[in-house]
């Protein structure tokens, strides 16, 4: 009998663990909408997409995929920028504020980054 | 003699848009006489140009420019002429270094040939004009001549290098300079508008 009441708690505790797991799924899928990560290609002289809108907080990745090399800087005094990105090299920013951005080294190459209101 | 070079590379596109109008005129008789006898089997068309020398050309052209970049680096001390020449030696650099892989890569050697050659001749021209001039003169020559040289080659290889390309990649890789040469272009239009 004593045997039973175990195998009936430890089956119990087994419920408990599994319950507890779903409400882990559910509270993940809340987590989602957390920070996200969009990403921008620069090919053919273009920063693609040009307009991009995010939440604050959210990273955006540029991808050089151009045949030269290019960089990313804040239009239009440059109060933060890239490196050179030679072909296929990548520049990650957190987006804190809405701003314009261009190639310094070809400054018809421009975009903008705008926050969700 | 300013854009004696450039000039080299606009005979080339013309000589390369007035073959292809004779060979349009040439195919629209062949079209009406077909019509009235009928025609022998006809020969596959050439191209005016084969990939090889369309590397040859392409890898020229670019190197040319890499080379008034540094004449101006030598020469210029205005912030704008050298920073767009700096550009051009980087960008036309690139390009060089993907036509070479690519060629060696497709086993293509590239062919000298009469452009590459009418090329060098202006760029020799060129030169000499450059070699005689200071200061504003330069950098106004300097500027204007980086205007009409991209003029010329954008058109040359919108109208002949890319229609007379037969490997899907290269013709590619050139495709895909164009928005760089355009915006080349636009860029030595607005240095050069600053120097009239």
């Amino acid at each position: 009998m004593k045997k039973f009441i175990q195998i009936v708690a430890v089956c119990f505790s087994v419920c408990l663990i599994l319950a507890g797991c779903d409400n882990g799924s559910s509270s993940s899928t809340v987590e989602s909408t957390g920070p996200q990560r969009d990403t921008v290609i620069i090919k053919l002289m273009a920063f693609t997409p040009d307009t991009l809108t995010v939440n604050k907080g959210d990273t955006v990745v540029w991808i050089n995929q151009d045949i030269v090399a290019h960089d990313v800087s804040h239009f239009p005094d440059r109060a933060w920028h890239s490196d050179t990105l030679n072909p296929q090299n990548v520049f990650v920013k957190v987006i804190d504020d809405s701003s314009s951005y261009f190639c310094s080294i070809h400054p018809t190459m421009r975009a903008t980054v705008l926050l969700k209101k | 003699m300013r854009f004696s070079a450039a000039l080299g590379v606009a005979m080339f596109i013309l000589a390369g848009c007035n073959s292809g109008n004779n060979d349009q005129a040439a195919a629209t008789a062949d079209s009406a006489q077909a019509a009235a006898t009928p025609a022998p089997e006809a020969a596959p068309q050439q191209p005016a140009l084969n990939d090889a020398q369309i590397a040859s050309i392409a890898v020229t052209a670019n190197q040319i420019d890499v080379d008034y970049g540094k004449i101006a680096l030598d020469k210029s001390k205005n912030p704008e002429i050298r920073k767009f020449a700096e550009t051009m030696i980087k960008d036309h650099s690139d390009i060089i270094k993907q036509a070479t892989a690519l060629a060696t890569k497709l086993n293509v050697t590239p062919e000298t040939n009469k452009t590459t050659q009418d090329l060098l001749d202006g760029q020799t021209k060129m030169n000499e004009t450059f070699k005689g001039l200071t200061g504003d003169a330069f950098d106004k020559a300097y500027a204007q001549n980086e205007a009409a040289y991209h003029e010329a080659v954008v058109n040359a290889v919108k109208n002949t290098l890319i229609p007379n390309t037969q490997n899907a990649e290269l013709k590619s890789l050139i495709e895909s300079v164009v928005p760089l040469l355009d915006h080349h272009l636009q860029m030595a239009k607005d240095l050069a508008a600053k120097f009239k």
